[in-house]
């Protein structure tokens, strides 16, 4: 199947945005799922919350590892 | 202004979408079955008619079958998975592209009017086939140990933060990925097929059931309006089986590229 060579394969980001929508519920998901655990453990309330900005953080930060370095 | 008893509005809700049996007794057969084995039948049948007679010169059937198929051959399957192995996924990525698309369009044909993936039944599967074929390559290629350390370990990132960004890329590389493409699919017929309810039968209650001239004329409004909710819904239907298409294309792409 080689009659269609592409002579540059053209970057594969017409679905980027979904994929780092998908990370963003991931590492909230994640992190304030820690801090609610956490917080039923200790009796606390706040926990959550920084869980919830952690991970929010921690996404963006990733994504710019991920995705801001590309060319 | 009251000409005649006003009637109660039900409005549509959830309940919309229970499905009866099409035959008494036999209880699995019910409408989204009806649509999908429909869908399936046309697709065939389009298919096999357009590569039956092909021929260097095309008929119309065989062009139209092309265009289809090029079209999630080129712009979907190899843009996103790259030219050196994206032949053996066409044919899933095809078939899956059309029977979504037929599914949803069959919101906005007439006497169908139902789309099979407001039943969430449905999209779970589509998705778990996704997720277990993307799976399923990358750890055939690079094993499962060498699939997991691809798939869970960021690139570019610094040694300390790795023990934190590992759980992140674990849980949306292979938790979040199956569960938001069967709601992103699901919630789109949902919420379209019940906007278009509501329109159409507030619009026939004010006209019809309400007994109020001026409501009646409110009424007329919501039709027409109803009318374009219909054709952003034709868009939306087309956009949601080819956004599903194109991240199932993408997760096998990503699962089996090289190290970057």
């Amino acid at each position: 199947m080689s009659e269609h060579k592409d002579p540059k394969p053209s970057p594969p980001n017409s679905g980027d945005g979904w994929r780092v929508l998908s990370y963003l519920i991931g590492g909230v998901l994640l992190y304030g799922g820690i801090g609610f655990g956490l917080d039923r453990l200790f009796g606390t309330q706040f926990l959550v919350l920084v869980g919830i900005v952690l991970g929010a953080g921690l996404t963006i930060l990733l994504l710019n590892y991920r995705y801001g370095s590309r060319s | 202004m009251i000409a005649g008893v006003p009637t109660e509005f039900t409005p549509p809700g959830p309940e919309s979408f229970n499905t009866t049996p099409i035959i008494d007794g036999v209880d699995w057969f019910t409408k989204p079955v009806l649509v999908a084995a429909l869908s399936v039948v046309v697709i065939v049948w389009f298919f096999w008619g357009a590569s039956r007679k092909a021929a260097v010169v095309p008929s119309k059937l065989q062009f139209a079958g092309e265009l289809g198929y090029n079209f999630v051959r080129n712009s979907i399957a190899r843009d996103a998975i790259g030219s050196q192995d994206y032949m053996r996924f066409v044919p899933y990525l095809t078939g899956l592209f059309f029977f979504i698309l037929l599914n949803n369009v069959a919101a906005s044909i007439p006497l169908i009017q139902f789309p099979t993936f407001s039943h969430i039944g449905w999209a779970y599967v589509a998705a778990i086939m996704s997720w277990v074929i993307y799976n399923a390559v990358g750890i055939k290629k690079k094993g499962l140990w060498g699939y997991f350390k691809h798939q869970t370990m960021p690139a570019g990132v610094p040694g300390w933060l790795m023990p934190l960004m590992i759980p992140i890329e674990f849980i949306s590389n292979i938790l979040v990925r199956p569960v938001s493409l069967s709601l992103r699919l699901f919630a789109n017929m949902f919420a379209g097929h019940i906007l278009l309810l509501v329109f159409v039968l507030g619009g026939e209650y004010m006209v019809f059931e309400s007994g109020s001239i001026a409501l009646g004329g409110v009424g007329i409004i919501t039709f027409l309006m109803g009318l374009a909710i219909a054709a952003l819904e034709l868009f939306v239907q087309c956009i949601q089986a080819y956004i599903f298409v194109v991240l199932t294309a993408q997760y096998i792409g990503s699962a089996i590229a090289d190290e970057h």
